[in-house]
This record gives structure tokens, sequence and C-alpha cells, in this order.
């Protein structure tokens, strides 16, 4: 096992204690899908409230003084920040794939019609999100830890909030949207290249304030 | 004689305090006692060997390895135990096991069990349940289970009761019985150097004043005591520190200086009070 696995089965032993309440997180947003009808919204709050429990991690590394522990083990913190971005991604992954099963089942059971289609945006959409929340978070956490940092658990709130605002007046026959939506294979490519380049320039950034951090 | 510890020069500027070129050596198979009044730069001192803090300036060579260029061979080869404990609360005994023996090749499963039983800590009982002794020695307990050949301890003993103190001395000197292992332990509980250490370093407010054996630093100064007529210029002037009383005075003078005042009566120094003189606190000092 690397270094950065090591360090995210670190983090996953962090959280252990706070299990139960990740799990009622995930299914939660199974009554908003229900309450809209929708597996985009549904999803979306999924995501939402998963990239709000991020700030776990650090919360009890900052609670028990385990700065100390992060300070002896003999591995680089660009590692151990890598590691911490691989256990967010995981949680945000296994989050995706609990409502992509659950909320489809009951909007089913409710008599809604849910397609692949469906399924692919939601999905798309929802790691969008994540990634946009999660990518501002976890900077904000290391620069200035949980407590003081607190503020930044509820970007995925006002990003989702912002959303909903935005996202009715972008302007539909704008050439690049149109081409874009229209194009499924598309959207999925500029998205994952969309994450993938913001999860590289937040992880640039958290290692250099981690290396910059003295203990 | 192998060196496990090499620091020359080590510097540090903070905002208000500042570390001046320390420099000490600790040899394999020993232990080190690192004294000095709080808030001298002895956890600085350790923080900048484990290169948790930036230093400003010297290096730091650990069983020869820069501390910093080999930082993850170094640590491996490190145990530290702080004066409080770095786990979760949360986490159970064995659950420590589970989530930082991964990070260390050499970890002895087995060991830590016979660890656990030595100290009579049970896997089950959550770090939060273990007393301030007993986390202490679960620290020690990881650090044995991956043959850590360089034990560093900030001031262990501090907030343990004599008992618990006895017992952490024992298992050190056990620790470094097979001549394999050394020992850096910052206190200010310098009654427990006069037991365990074979060498002192002093650092006195972020400037090393000593290093060397214990033996050599003890034997380095002098009480001397006399009556306030007996006070002259000439043994203010040697004086390393004087305390004043209504009756009389103490003086902690070089051994090398003594000569002069076969008058007054001269006793050996305790570690305690050459920190105490030298550091000259309180209003009774000078």
């Amino acid at each position: 096992m690397n270094n950065i696995l090591k360090s995210t089965k670190l983090d996953f032993s962090l959280v252990k204690p706070y299990i139960k309440v990740i799990g009622f997180t995930m299914l939660l947003p199974i009554a908003f899908a229900a309450i809209n009808r929708s597996i985009l919204t549904g999803v979306s709050f999924a995501m939402c409230f998963i990239a709000m429990t991020t700030g776990y991690t650090f919360s009890v590394t900052e609670k028990n003084s385990m700065e100390r522990l992060y300070g002896i083990l003999p591995i680089k913190k660009s590692e151990m920040v890598t590691g911490r971005y691989l256990f967010v991604l995981a949680l945000g992954a296994l989050a995706l794939v609990v409502s992509l099963i659950t909320q489809p089942l009951v909007l089913r059971a409710m008599g809604e019609s849910v397609g692949t289609l469906d399924m692919i945006s939601a999905a798309i959409g929802g790691l969008f999100l994540f990634a946009l929340y999660t990518v501002f978070q976890i900077p904000g956490y290391y620069k200035y830890g949980a407590i003081k940092g607190r503020v930044f658990m509820y970007i995925p709130v006002a990003g989702f909030l912002a959303t909903l605002f935005f996202l009715p007046k972008m302007p539909a026959d704008n050439p690049i949207v149109t081409t874009v939506v229209s194009s499924p294979v598309l959207l999925i490519g500029l998205v994952l290249v969309l994450v993938v380049v913001m999860y590289a320039v937040s992880i640039w950034f958290s290692i250099r304030i981690m290396e910059n951090k003295e203990m | 004689m192998t060196n496990y510890l090499e620091v020359t020069n080590l510097s540090k500027s903070f905002d208000s305090f500042q570390l001046h070129n320390i420099s000490f050596t600790l040899p394999k198979g020993y232990i080190m006692g690192l004294i000095g009044p709080n808030g001298s730069g002895k956890t600085t001192t350790i923080k900048l060997i484990l290169n948790m803090l930036k230093r400003t300036g010297g290096t730091v060579k650990v069983m020869g390895l820069d501390n910093i260029t080999e930082e993850q061979k170094v640590k491996s080869e490190l145990g530290v135990v702080f004066d409080t404990n770095y786990f979760s609360d949360d986490w159970k005994v064995s659950q420590v096991e589970k989530s930082i023996s991964v990070f260390y090749p050499n970890w002895d499963s087995q060991k830590f069990a016979d660890m656990l039983r030595k100290f009579h800590i049970a896997p089950t009982k959550k770090v939060k349940e273990l007393s301030k002794g007993m986390q202490m020695k679960f620290m020690l307990a990881c650090a044995f289970s991956y043959d850590a050949k360089l034990l560093i301890l900030d001031e262990p003993t501090s907030g343990l009761d004599p008992v618990s103190r006895d017992e952490l001395l024992k298992i050190l000197s056990e620790y470094i019985e097979d001549g394999e292992h050394s020992v850096l332990f910052s206190t200010h509980i310098t009654g427990d150097l006069e037991r365990a250490a074979d060498y002192i370093t002093y650092i006195s407010y972020g400037e090393l004043f000593f290093t060397g054996s214990k033996d050599d630093f003890v034997d380095m100064f002098r009480i001397v005591k006399g009556g306030m007529e007996e006070l002259s210029d000439d043994l203010k002037n040697k004086a390393a520190g004087i305390r004043t009383f209504p009756t009389g005075f103490e003086a902690l003078m070089k051994t090398e200086d003594i000569s002069g005042f076969s008058n007054l009566t001269v006793e050996p120094a305790t570690i305690d009070e050459i920190v105490v003189f030298t550091s000259k606190k309180g209003d009774d000092y000078e």
C-alpha cells in the first residue's frame, strides 16, 4: 500500500465514529428527490450534504491535536494531502452511488420515470457540484483549520443556492451552451476535464499551504 | 562512537523568541536530558528535529540522515512521546494499531500485544479512557512496536504521579539496555534526570548553556553557603547565581572558582539548583 492510500485509510479511521451521521446524510436526500420528483435535484442535494461532511477529518484532527501525529508519521505532507483528497472523493463517489441506486427506486415506486439519460445527467451534475464545493473547502480547512474555518462547511449550501439562482438565468440560446448540452459525450468529457483540473489546482494549493504550515 | 542525533547550530526565529545556534550530539545507547526553564526552547528544539517547524539555520542529522531531505527514513526510526496523547480520543487501542501500523514497515503486532500486556493496557479500551500515565505508556508501546531506534520524549513526566514517573524511567533504562537505542528526554523535572540521564543539554532562554555528560555538568558547579558578611564582591563576580536570605546567602559557583573561598561551606549542586540559579529568576536572586 502506498503512502497516499495509507493516509486515506487513516482518514477513514478518523471519521469512523461519525459513520452513522454520514450514512444518514447519504440517505436523507431521498426525501428531497421524492418531494421534487427529480433525480437531478435529489442527487444535487445528496452531493451538497455529503460535501458538508468533508470537514469531519479536519475537526477530529484539530479536536485531538492530531497534527502532532501527522508530524511524526513517516509520510510526506504532499502524500498526506493527496490522501485526504482521495478520501473526500471516495466519500463523494459513495454518496453518488448510493443516490443513483436509492433515488430511482423511490421515484419509480412513486410512478416517475427515470431513464438512463436522467441518471447520467444527475451523476455528472452531482459530480461537478461536489467538486466545485470541495475544491474550495479543503484548502480553506488546511489554511484556517476546522474551527476557525467552519464557514467553509457552508460553501455547499451557498453554492447550491447560487446554482438554483443562476441556472435559470443562463442564456439558453448561447451556441457554446447549446453545443455542450446537446452532446452528452461532450458534456461528460468537459465536466470530467474540468473536475480533474479543479482538483489538480486545489491539491496544489493545499500542498503549498501544508508545506508552509508549522505544526 | 556512533551518534544517533547530531544537532549543529540549530536556529529558529519567532517574533517573540529566538533559538540560537543549538548544537549537541547524542551517542547511540544513551539517554540525554534536554533541560531548561519553561519557554527556554526545549519543545522548539524537538519540533525542529522532527521538522514540524521550519528552521532558520543549522542542521539536524538522525542516525546520519538529514532530517529534511531524508525525512521519511528518519521518521520511520523515531519514536515520539509528547506530554499529551496524539491519537483520536474515540479510537480504541486496537484501532490505533490498525490506523498507524501501516506506516511502519517494521511494525510487529506480536510485540505490540506484548507491550500492551506488559503495560496493562486493554486493547478494547478507548484512548480517552486511559489515564495520563497509561496514555504515555501507550505511546511508548507504539514506538517500541516498530523498534524505534531513537526515542524523543517532550515533557513526558509533566502531570504524572511519582509512581508513573518511576515506571517511565525504568522503561527507558530497559529500552537502552541493549546499546542499540537512544533517548532524548526533555523535562523541567530535573530529579528524573539525576536517575536516568547519561548526558545533559541545557538550553536557557534560547541559548545553549551546556551540553555534555551529566557527571561533568554536576561537577562543573558547587553550592557555596555563608553569612551575609562573607558575601564579598569577588564572590559576587565569580558566582553564576546568588540567592540571599536575611541570615546569609547561597551561591552557585564554578568548581574551578571555589578554591579561593575555602572558609565557606561548599556542597555539591543538584541539576535543579544549577538550572534555578543560572536562570536567575525571582527577587531573591542576583
